[in-house]
């Protein structure tokens, strides 16, 4: 068990480096841009070959590969991800300003999917092919191919424009941070619901199921204390991968609420051709990644010791 | 197939004709300006109003279809031979080679394909790739983001169908390597593959309205939903439908293709992993591994 955990690790490990290092090459494939752009900001537009020379020199740019991205690790693991090319300030300040930000929306997105689908999935499962399995089926499936910023636009359009409920832009307080969650909490809430409900029946067409119907028991309490616990390790597989991807819905709603969080500053990077900051959020995003999804392993091996033995790859 | 409910393509193939025919169906030119014609209500000659540089906007919905269309089959096509190509060969050829591609393959799905292609349309903004159009930019980035979906299917495909004793028979009959492979594991392959793609279709459009929507995808004057929805929320208080138009067109196309991967998905295991006599576990698991590809790969 103890050595799996640890194989685990270890590869979750190799994986960042291996990722790290290609998002590294791909950044900087193209050597001058960075020395170019600095540059630029430094001389306006009468920088020339000369100058962009020697700031590539003084920073290194010149040297192979390898040893630039070895350089840069080395930098990354004691915090210093260098100077954003887009803002002047140190990525190690971008990042404790706008994490946060970027955190607590995840959270409360979170939490919302994770309600919001166990409340859909199950009123689905007792209604059973009713009227209400039906409608929760249809919202569920509109939810899960609705992109993301047309639901922040109809939200802003009905609780912003028409009831005046919310401020439309920027954050302020609790209530400014209500249409951000419920935007990104509507897609993996909606894949969720369809997880919780789709392996409900599942389950509940077992023998366990049926047992528990010989034994007396009401409809309701075979699907909440049979059932019910047999969809945890496939809805825990999936949230994870849901709450990962909450990301791509964090990136659109920071731009759409102003929220000035990691995922603006990602898009605001690659506008701007910042390969520091672009590549300082890729690592970033990278290290949130795969350590989520080592989690999620983890927390399913735990959780089913049929997933302990060691798989092949 | 026979009791398959192929209504449920109807919505996907009026998406797709409206988008070959794009050209017949548009009353206007969809980059003209009419300046007199402003934010215009809906009305003869302008259907769906006007947008705020008196776009006709019912010809920018049809156009933009074309637009999503377009790229959306070019990255499709191109990420499925890819993909194909590269898992069908790891998995055949096994050993070291499949390692290392099945690490660059794991690598390749470390981040969510979205985050790769943008990242990817921020390198292609370099200097150095200047010669190239935005439009096709974000074509290449989401098919170099796309690809390894396809090739972690079409390896586990090519794995288990390896271990049925046909592959033996052929073998022992004296079939070489390229004829077992085209003959027999190919069409299995592209049998899973090409149903999975038909389902993503309706994820890979929207991954290009979301492009557009950021402002990192198709250009201004083209028609696009993503970005027409971006430039309609200047207008949201006044005028929300610019906003809700093309969000009702992106949202539609999106649930008709999603509504054929739910019907793919209820005929669950795939025949082509059906089965086995050799090695049984390996196969499921085999079996397990495709199916998990492919609901992961779904979102």
């Amino acid at each position: 068990m103890q050595r799996m955990f640890l194989r685990r690790a270890g590869l979750a490990l190799l994986l960042m480096l291996a990722a790290t290092a290609l998002t590294f090459a791909l950044v900087s494939a193209a050597p001058g841009n960075v020395a170019a752009l600095i540059a630029e900001r430094a001389a306006g537009a009468g920088a020339d070959g000369e100058m962009i020379a020697r700031i590539a020199n003084d920073l290194g740019l010149n040297d192979p590969l390898p040893v630039r991205y070895l350089r840069w690790l080395g930098n990354a693991v004691t915090g210093d991800f260098g100077v954003s090319l887009r803002t002047g300030k140190p990525m190690s300040e971008e990042f404790a300003t706008r994490l946060p930000k970027t955190l607590v929306l995840l959270a409360g997105g979170g939490v919302l999917a994770l309600v919001l689908s166990l409340v859909m999935g199950l009123a689905g499962a007792v209604s059973n092919g009713g009227w209400l399995d039906r409608v929760l089926h249809g919202v569920a499936l509109i939810g899960a191919s609705t992109p993301n910023f047309f639901v922040a636009a109809m939200l802003v359009i009905v609780f912003s424009v028409m009831l005046g409920w919310v401020p439309t832009f920027g954050v302020s307080g609790f209530t400014s941070w209500l249409l951000p969650w419920i935007t990104i909490a509507l897609f993996p809430g909606s894949v969720l619901a369809r997880v919780v409900r789709v392996n409900l029946q599942e389950a509940m067409s077992r023998p366990f199921a049926t047992t528990g119907f010989a034994k007396g028991l009401t409809r309701r309490a075979v699907l909440l204390r049979e059932a019910l616990p047999n969809i945890l390790i496939p809805y825990m597989t999936t949230f994870g991968a849901q709450f990962t991807l909450m990301m791509i819905g964090a990136i659109v709603v920071e731009r759409v609420f102003g929220l000035n969080g990691i995922g603006a500053f990602f898009i605001e990077a690659i506008r701007f051709r910042d390969f520091i900051g672009m590549q300082a959020v890729l690592m970033l995003f990278v290290v949130f990644f795969v350590s989520f999804n080592l989690i999620v392993d983890i927390a399913a091996m735990m959780a089913d010791p049929r997933l302990r033995r060691p798989r092949r790859a | 197939m026979k009791n398959w409910p192929w209504l449920i393509l109807t919505p996907a193939i009026i998406f797709v004709l409206i988008g070959l025919f794009a050209p017949f169906l548009m009353t206007h030119e969809p980059t003209v300006q009419d300046y007199k014609a402003i934010l215009a209500p809906s009305s003869w000659s302008n259907w769906l109003g006007t947008d705020y540089l008196g776009r006709d906007m019912y010809s920018r919905i049809i156009g933009g279809a074309r637009t999503s269309l377009v790229a959306m089959v070019f990255v499709l096509l191109a990420a499925l031979i890819i993909g194909v190509m590269i898992g069908s060969f790891a998995g055949y050829v096994g050993g070291r080679t499949e390692l290392v591609l099945i690490s660059i393959i794991d690598i390749a799905l470390a981040l969510p394909s979205l985050i790769i292609a943008l990242a990817l349309i921020g390198v292609f903004s370099g200097a150095s790739w200047s010669w190239m159009s935005d439009y096709w930019k974000m074509i290449i980035a989401l098919t170099l983001a796309w690809w390894a979906n396809y090739a972690r299917m079409s390896r586990a495909v090519v794995v288990a169908e390896l271990q049925q004793p046909y592959i033996e028979a052929a073998r022992v009959m004296g079939a070489s390597h390229m004829w077992i492979f085209t003959r027999h594991i190919l069409p299995h392959v592209l049998g899973l593959v090409v149903v999975y793609a038909s389902a993503d279709a309706g994820a890979l459009v929207l991954a290009i309205a979301t492009l557009s929507f950021l402002g990192l995808g198709v250009a201004p004057p083209t028609p696009e939903w993503g970005q027409m929805l971006v430039d309609g929320m200047s207008y949201i208080e006044e005028y929300p439908s610019l906003v809700i138009i093309p969000g009702l067109a992106l949202t539609a196309v999106v649930v008709s293709f999603n509504l054929l991967g739910e019907a793919f998905a209820l005929q669950k295991v795939p025949k082509a992993v059906r089965g086995g006599l050799l090695r049984r576990k390996k196969a499921a698991r085999a079996v397990e591994e495709t199916t998990r590809a492919a609901t992961e790969a779904k979102v």
